[in-house]
């Protein structure tokens, strides 16, 4: 019976003209993918705060931090000359064969000496060493130091869902996908301009594509931007013949990053060449680019054709005026002295393609305007969070009102897979995220590879609330699930008062807005999740037959979501 | 930086009610009745004006590529806090959107000097 409805109401994309055509684009791309991306886009965007949210993961280091926070600011060093000596020396004696040194004399925080090498074989090495003596520091782990991933967590998921470069590469399909239904969305919904601010509450089915319209609508410059600069984030990856065709088939990749990472990097010679001081050096670098030293690059250390690199700090005010993250940079050829390359801070030493790339990746990690812009992101990333979860309801919402038939026999079937994946995805990935902070609190602080129990205690969490999803009638599911939610994110900062002792007051009191922001936030998350528990279960079980009987006298709009109820 | 925050964002949401206003739809949610031809010009006028205004602050407290960056945000904010704020309290949407012109214009003014 399914099938003969089929054949009176589905309008093949052919038929329809091109806002249909773009209509069933949009509905079945969008569909598929909405899952996935609501995934990313949810973690992205907490991926915005990831330090705050590493901050609150390591409760000893905060409130370490806290302890020391009305210490007066350490003095600037002024014994770099001897630092870079002391480091020079260590290198010397235990990586002669690296063909690059790295040296850090003024590590921030704290001011440290750090070392880092490539040996020749392959691999990057690094060592703390002590400021005045150069003697190495080892790290041990103190037993109360708990390992964590922490707020980064939610960037390798959202770009590469732990799976490295598999998930990349699922990551960018879906990407690509998500820019067919932005462009194909943008031309279903014909009326942009009109229902620019419309948003009709307690409608249902209208209210859902109100809703879905409104935060793709308003945000759409946002999501076009984020969408694009992600792709071109990997562009190496995702497009390789360009690079391919420049450098063979013969590791294509590795020389086309060494030319692009390293422009202009000094062929060994094979005649020795002592190494001179190196903080005249790097006077002179501050001199040219304007900006502190940070690092101290030594390429074919002493070889006559040995270079150094002095690399800037970005300080706050750069930050936020400049859209590149690119330091400064100056680099000396010691045989003579002479300066071969000078790149200001901002600029690239790699021409304008340079440029737009570092501009493209900063624009997409927000390394930029400070946390005005951080915050700007985050609501505009909840936005498209919500473009997806809604997208997918408006689905199920609309189908549960009229089945399209899309499937035959098995059109119910289906449809109860799409109902199982939306709860698993919209409240049980949320649930994981939560889960993910409370296992950071519950996971014993002693356990070996800890950090991969926290992952390990999201994907579980997610995986459980999937069968549970699956288990429990749609209405049932959606409740307890979105229940579940707001209780875990309500009850966090009790968690943190149970397992450490600190609390929000008294993280407000000691001004660490990091942590406070982090419970305050989940906090408001609570209250969203309440709210649709409570919505979802005054929801009456029977829909209405009124809209019903209206999409009957207009047959074709039943699978052309976003040509319905826009009168 | 907070009041160039308020005084972009007061801005944006103040603009955008504006150019909300002006549509027939909004404008009975508001008043009960269609806008006058030249009641919806003149809200057209304020609400593109006061948008336009809101670059300058986020030039002024930025820089000029990071301030464009930071304008796009802050309209689509202005923008999504209006679509909200219209079916439940649309009395409040113009009040505080008068507020908000009258504030942020005001605050203009510390970035002239």
């Amino acid at each position: 019976m399914n099938a003969v409805k089929v054949d009176k109401v589905v309008k093949t994309p052919q038929q329809g003209g091109l806002r249909q055509a773009m209509a069933w684009l949009h509905t079945w791309s969008g569909l598929w993918i909405s899952w996935l991306l609501f995934a990313i886009f949810l973690t992205g965007t907490l991926a915005v705060f990831d330090d705050p949210i590493g901050h609150w993961m390591t409760p000893e280091h905060a409130l370490e931090e806290a302890a020391h926070a009305n210490d007066p600011p350490l003095p600037k060093v002024t014994d770099r000359g001897h630092r870079l000596e002391l480091a020079l020396d260590f290198m010397a004696k235990e990586h002669p064969k690296a063909d690059m040194w790295e040296i850090w004399p003024v590590q921030r925080p704290g001011h440290g000496l750090s070392a880092y090498w490539f040996q020749p074989a392959g691999g990057y090495g690094s060592a703390d060493l002590d400021p005045l003596t150069g003697a190495v520091i080892e790290h041990a782990r103190e037993a109360t130091q708990r390992e964590t991933i922490g707020g980064h967590h939610f960037v390798d998921f959202h770009y590469e869902l732990h799976a490295g470069r598999i998930g990349v590469w699922i990551v960018a399909i879906t990407t690509m996908i998500m820019l067919v239904a932005l462009v194909s969305g943008v031309i279903t919904h014909k009326r942009i301009f009109k229902d620019f601010f419309t948003f009709r509450p307690a409608k249902g089915q209208r209210s859902w594509l109100d809703a879905h319209n409104a935060v793709a609508v308003l945000t759409l410059p946002f999501q076009f931007m984020i969408a694009y600069t992600g792709l071109a984030f990997f562009s190496d990856d995702y497009v390789p013949a360009p690079v391919v065709a420049q450098y063979g088939m013969d590791n294509p990749k590795k020389a086309f990053l060494a030319d692009w990472n390293d422009v202009g990097k000094p062929v060994k010679t094979g005649q020795p060449l002592a190494i001179p001081a190196l903080e005249s050096f790097a006077l002179r670098a501050e001199q040219a680019i304007g900006q502190d030293i940070r690092a101290v690059v030594l390429d074919n250390p002493n070889d006559a054709s040995m270079r150094v690199c002095m690399y800037g700090w970005n300080e706050e005010t750069d930050t936020m005026e400049r859209i590149s993250a690119n330091t400064g940079r100056a680099c000396y050829a010691l045989a003579t002295g002479e300066q071969v390359a000078l790149r200001r801070p901002g600029e690239s030493d790699t021409g304008g393609a340079g440029l737009t790339r570092a501009v493209m990746s900063n624009l997409h990690m927000v390394g930029f305007g400070g946390t005005p812009m951080r915050w700007l992101y985050f609501f505009c990333g909840l936005a498209g969070t919500a473009m997806m979860g809604t997208g997918a309801i408006l689905f199920m919402v609309k189908r549960r009102q009229k089945s399209g038939g899309e499937f035959g026999v098995y059109t119910q079937r289906v449809y109860r897979v799409i109902a199982c994946l939306n709860v698993a995805t919209i409240a049980g990935l949320s649930i994981a995220c939560v889960g993910f902070l409370w296992a950071n609190r519950l996971i014993p602080v002693g356990i070996e590879h800890r950090a991969g129990w926290e992952v390990r205690a999201f994907f579980g969490v997610w995986f459980v609330m999937l069968v549970h999803a699956c288990l429990r009638a749609e209405k049932r599911a959606w409740i307890e699930q979105l229940g579940l939610l707001a209780a875990l994110c309500l009850l966090l900062p009790v968690l943190n008062v149970l397992s450490t002792g600190d609390n929000l007051v008294a993280q407000v009191a000691r001004g660490d807005w990091e942590s406070a922001g982090v419970e305050l936030g989940s906090m408001a998350f609570g209250l969203l999740a309440a709210w649709g528990a409570w919505k979802v279960h005054k929801r009456k079980e029977k829909p209405v037959r009124k809209p019903a009987a209206r999409e009957n006298a207009a047959p074709t709009a039943s699978l052309h979501i976003t040509t319905e109820g826009q009168s | 930086m907070i009041d160039t925050i308020l005084c972009a964002l007061g801005l944006s949401y103040a603009g955008m009610a504006s150019l909300s206003l002006a549509m027939d739809r909004h404008h009975g949610q508001v008043w009960g009745r269609d806008a006058a031809p030249n009641v919806r010009r003149v809200l057209q006028l304020a609400g593109a004006l006061l948008l336009a205004l809101a670059i300058w602050p986020c030039v002024a407290g930025w820089s000029a590529t990071v301030g464009v960056v930071a304008w796009l945000g802050f309209i689509s904010a202005g923008a999504l806090l209006v679509a909200l704020l219209l079916p439940y309290a649309p009395r409040l949407l113009f009040r505080s959107s008068l507020l908000a012109a009258v504030a942020a214009l005001a605050g203009l003014v510390t970035f002239l000097r």
